[in-house]
C-alpha cells in the first residue's frame, strides 16, 4: 500500500463518509487515492463510499467539517495542500480548538528532503497550527504514518474534543508500506491523564457534600455550557432536572443541552442573554456550573457574578478548567454524563426532595416581567420577527448555523431549541463567515434535516464562495440574510461608546445585489423581502422549498442586540432597551475608554 | 515569586515548541530554560524558571499536561513543604 492509501484505509475505517477539501499539489497522492478507494467500493445507493465535498476556498472546507462535526457529533475531516491551503485552514482550527470540536484536519506538506528550503507553497504547518490545534503531527518517518493518523483521531474526539492536525509531506505519501490495520502511537501521557479522568467517579461523600448545598440553598441554578453537548450529557441533565428541579440557563454553547421551551429553562445568559436568566443569575444562591467555563461573554466580571451565591459547584472534562475564572466550592473532573447520572441515582436513593416551590414561582414571574420583546410598532422589518417566524415553522427541529455580530444573537435568543447539535455557532472565537460553509457541513451530516443558516450581509460576504458549494451538490439548504447594511454589531458598540462615529461599518453605499449572486450561483429560489406585511407568505414559501433557498431581508439597520451586559459590566449594570423590561433603573454606558472587550 | 519547572516530553518533533510556545500564548516570561535527555532516549527533561502568582503557576502546570506530548509537569518549588522557594534556588537551573 502507499501512504496515501494507508490514509484513506485509516478514513475508512474510522467511519468517515464524507471529506471536504480542496486539491493540490503536495497532497495529489491523497486525492488520488480517495478516488481509486471510490472506484474500488462502490455502493448500492450510488453514492460515494468517500465523498469528497470541494469548497471555494480551504477556510470552507474547514467550517464545513466544523459544521459536520458539530450536528453529529463525529470527527469532521478536512484534506487541503501545502502552504496556502494550510495557512487557510488556520482560521477553522483555531475556531474548533476554542469551541472543542473534533476534528483531524490533514495537509500536504513538501517532501522531506525540501522541508525548511523555502519550497514552493512551503509553511512550517507544525509551527503554525501548533499554537492553535490541538496537536499537530509532522510525520516524518512513513513507518509511522497508520499510526499517527488512528492517534489523531482518538485525540480528536477523546476528552476536550478538539482539531488534530496531521501534516503528511509527499514523499511520505508515496512510501510503500504495510497495512496493520490497528497500529497507534504510545501517547503515554495524554493516555494516562485522559484514562485517570474518565474514570473518575463521584464517591458518596462528594454527594453528600453537593445535596447538602442543594438542601441548604433557596435558589440552586443550574448554569449549562457546550460540555453537556460535547459530553453527550442532555439527557443526564434532563433527569437531573426532573428530579429536583432546579432551573436551567445555559451559554451560547449550551444552546439545546436543556429544551428552551420546558418551565424551568431560562434560555441563555450572558452579555446578551435573557434579562430573566441573567436576572435569576443575580437572585441565586447556589450555582451548579455544568461544562461551562466562565467565559468573559458570560462572568465579565467574575468577582460579581452570581453575585449571591454562596456555594458553586462545578463539574468539567478539562482539570485545567476547574476554578480558572472563579473559585468554586465543589469541584469534579470527570465525563459529564457519568457525574449526573451518578448524582440522580444518589439523590433519588437518599429521597432528596428540595423544596423549590418559592424559587420556580420566582423564575416563572422573571419569564413573564422580563419576556424578550422588540419594536412590533416600527414600519421597518424587525430582524427578531424574522426568527420569530422562521421558529413557527422550524419548532425547535430544524438545524440552525449562524454568522457572527447580531443577527447571531437574535438567532440565539428567539430560536426554541429542543435538541442538541441543532446550534451551530461560532461562539468562543467569533469567526464571521462560519454560518454558510457550517450549515453546507451539517446538512451532509444530516442530509434529511432542515439545515437553515442565519447570516448578515458582513457575515456571509466573507465565505460567499460557498453558495456555489450549496448548488453544487444540490443541497436544499436555506440560507437566510439579514440585511442592516453593514457591521450591525460593531456599529452598536459605536453607537453605545463611540459618539455614533461608524468608522468602517456603515455599508449602505456597497452595490451588492445579494439575490442576483444567489442565481449566479444557481439558486432556483432567491428572494428579497422588504415590505413587513409580507413577512409570513414569504418565511413560508421559503421554507417549503424543495431545494436550495436564499432569502435576504432588508431589516431595520437600527435595530440593536438587547439585552446588553456591556463590557466589563456586571448583571446588576444590564441594559435591558426599550422593549424589554428592566427591574433597575438603566445605567449610564461607560466610555470607549475601557479595555474590556 | 519564581517558580522550577520539571517537564519530561517524549522527544517528538516540534515538542519543544509547543511547550515554549504554550508560555509565550499564556502571556507567561520563560526566565531560564534547560532540555537535557534521560535515560531514555524517547524521553527529554526540561527544566524552567518562571515567575508569577500561585494562580498563575496552577493554569500553566495545568495546560501543560494537556499537550500530549508531555509525560509529567511539577513545579519543584511545590516538591519541599508549602512552596519552599528556597529549594528551587538549589537545583541546577
Amino acid at each position: 500500500m502507499s501512504g496515501a492509501e494507508v490514509v484513506v484505509q485509516v478514513l475508512a475505517d474510522e467511519g468517515c463518509d464524507v471529506l471536504f477539501g480542496y486539491s493540490g499539489g503536495a497532497i495529489l497522492p491523497v486525492y488520488d487515492a480517495v478516488f481509486r478507494y471510490n472506484a474500488e467500493h462502490p455502493r448500492d445507493d450510488g453514492r460515494e463510499a468517500l465523498l469528497l465535498v470541494v469548497p471555494a476556498n480551504e477556510q470552507g472546507a474547514g467550517f464545513m467539517a466544523s459544521g459536520y462535526a458539530r450536528a453529529s457529533g463525529k470527527v469532521g475531516v478536512a484534506i487541503v495542500t501545502s502552504g496556502p491551503g494550510a495557512t487557510n485552514l488556520v482560521t477553522p482550527i483555531r475556531d474548533a480548538m476554542a469551541d472543542s470540536v473534533p476534528m483531524v484536519a490533514i495537509c500536504g506538506q513538501v517532501p522531506t528532503s525540501s522541508l525548511g528550503s523555502d519550497a514552493f507553497q512551503e509553511a512550517p504547518v507544525s509551527n503554525i497550527m501548533g499554537a492553535c490545534a490541538k496537536h499537530v503531527f509532522l510525520v516524518t518517518e512513513p513507518e509511522r504514518l497508520e499510526a499517527t493518523l488512528r492517534t489523531a483521531f482518538e485525540i480528536a474526539r477523546s476528552g476536550r474534543p478538539g482539531p488534530v492536525v496531521v501534516d503528511i509531506p509527499k514523499n511520505v505519501q508515496n512510501a510503500k508500506l504495510r497495512f496493520d490495520g490497528v497500529c497507534c502511537l504510545p501517547i503515554p501521557g495524554y493516555r494516562a491523564r485522559l484514562r485517570q479522568i474518565e474514570h473518575a467517579r463521584l464517591d458518596d461523600d462528594a454527594c453528600a457534600r453537593l445535596f447538602a448545598a442543594l438542601a441548604q440553598a433557596k435558589r440552586p441554578l443550574v448554569y449549562a455550557g457546550g460540555g453537556v453537548i460535547k459530553g453527550d450529557a442532555a439527557s443526564a441533565l434532563r433527569t437531573f432536572v426532573d428530579a429536583f428541579g432546579v432551573p436551567v440557563t445555559t451559554t451560547l454553547m449550551g444552546l439545546g443541552a436543556f429544551d428552551t421551551r420546558h418551565p424551568l429553562a431560562l434560555h441563555m445568559l450572558g452579555m446578551h442573554g435573557t434579562a430573566y436568566a441573567n436576572y435569576a443569575v443575580e437572585d441565586c444562591d447556589c450555582l451548579l456550573a455544568l461544562g461551562a467555563r466562565f467565559d468573559d461573554r458570560v462572568a465579565g466580571v467574575p468577582e460579581k457574578f452570581a453575585p449571591h451565591a454562596t456555594f458553586i459547584a462545578q463539574i468539567d472534562i478539562d482539570p485545567a478548567e476547574i476554578g480558572k475564572v472563579k473559585p468554586v466550592d465543589w469541584q469534579h473532573v470527570g465525563p459529564l454524563s457519568v457525574a449526573l447520572d451518578r448524582l440522580t441515582r444518589y439523590g433519588k436513593t437518599h429521597g432528596v426532595a428540595l423544596k423549590l416551590d418559592d424559587w420556580h414561582a420566582h423564575v416563572a414571574q422573571l419569564k413573564r416581567d422580563h419576556a424578550l420583546d422588540y419594536d412590533r410598532a416600527s414600519n421597518w422589518i424587525q430582524p427578531q420577527a424574522v426568527i420569530d417566524a422562521i421558529n413557527r415553522h422550524a419548532r425547535g427541529r430544524a438545524v440552525v448555523s449562524t454568522g457572527v455580530g447580531q443577527h447571531q444573537m437574535w438567532a440565539a435568543q428567539y430560536f426554541d431549541f429542543a435538541e442538541p447539535r441543532h446550534w451551530l455557532t461560532s461562539g468562543s472565537m467569533g469567526t464571521m463567515g462560519f454560518g454558510l460553509p457550517a450549515a453546507i457541513g451539517a446538512q451532509f451530516a444530516r442530509p434529511d434535516a432542515l439545515v437553515i443558516d442565519v447570516d448578515g450581509d458582513g457575515s456571509i460576504r466573507m465565505n460567499l464562495g460557498e453558495l456555489e458549494t450549496v448548488t453544487t451538490y444540490g443541497l436544499p439548504l436555506k440560507v437566510v440574510v439579514l440585511n442592516n447594511r453593514g457591521d450591525g454589531m460593531v456599529r452598536q458598540w459605536q453607537k453605545l461608546y463611540f459618539g455614533h462615529r461608524f468608522a468602517a461599518t456603515d455599508k449602505s453605499l456597497h452595490r451588492k445585489d445579494f439575490v442576483k449572486a444567489a442565481e449566479a450561483d444557481g439558486f432556483g429560489w432567491a428572494r428579497r423581502l422588504e415590505r413587513k406585511e409580507e413577512l409570513e407568505s414569504v418565511i413560508a414559501e421559503f421554507l417549503s422549498c424543495k431545494g436550495p433557498a436564499f432569502l435576504e431581508v432588508a431589516i431595520d439597520p437600527d435595530a440593536g442586540v438587547f439585552p446588553m451586559v456591556g463590557p466589563g459590566a456586571t448583571y446588576a449594570q444590564m441594559v435591558t432597551g426599550e422593549f424589554i423590561a428592566s427591574r433597575t433603573a438603566p445605567a449610564r454606558a461607560e466610555g470607549a475608554t475601557t479595555d474590556m472587550f | 515569586m519564581k517558580h522550577t519547572l520539571s517537564i519530561l516530553l517524549q522527544n517528538e518533533s516540534g515538542a519543544l515548541v509547543r511547550v515554549a510556545g504554550l508560555f509565550a500564548a499564556r502571556h507567561c516570561n520563560i526566565d531560564t530554560l534547560t532540555v537535557a535527555a534521560t535515560h531514555d532516549p524517547g524521553v527529554s527533561q526540561i527544566t524552567l524558571v518562571m515567575h508569577g502568582d500561585a494562580n498563575t503557576l496552577e493554569q500553566i502546570l495545568r495546560q501543560l499536561r494537556k499537550l500530549v506530548d508531555v509525560l509529567d509537569a511539577n513545579s519543584l518549588s511545590l516538591v519541599g513543604s508549602r512552596g519552599d522557594a528556597r529549594l528551587a534556588v538549589a537545583l541546577p537551573a
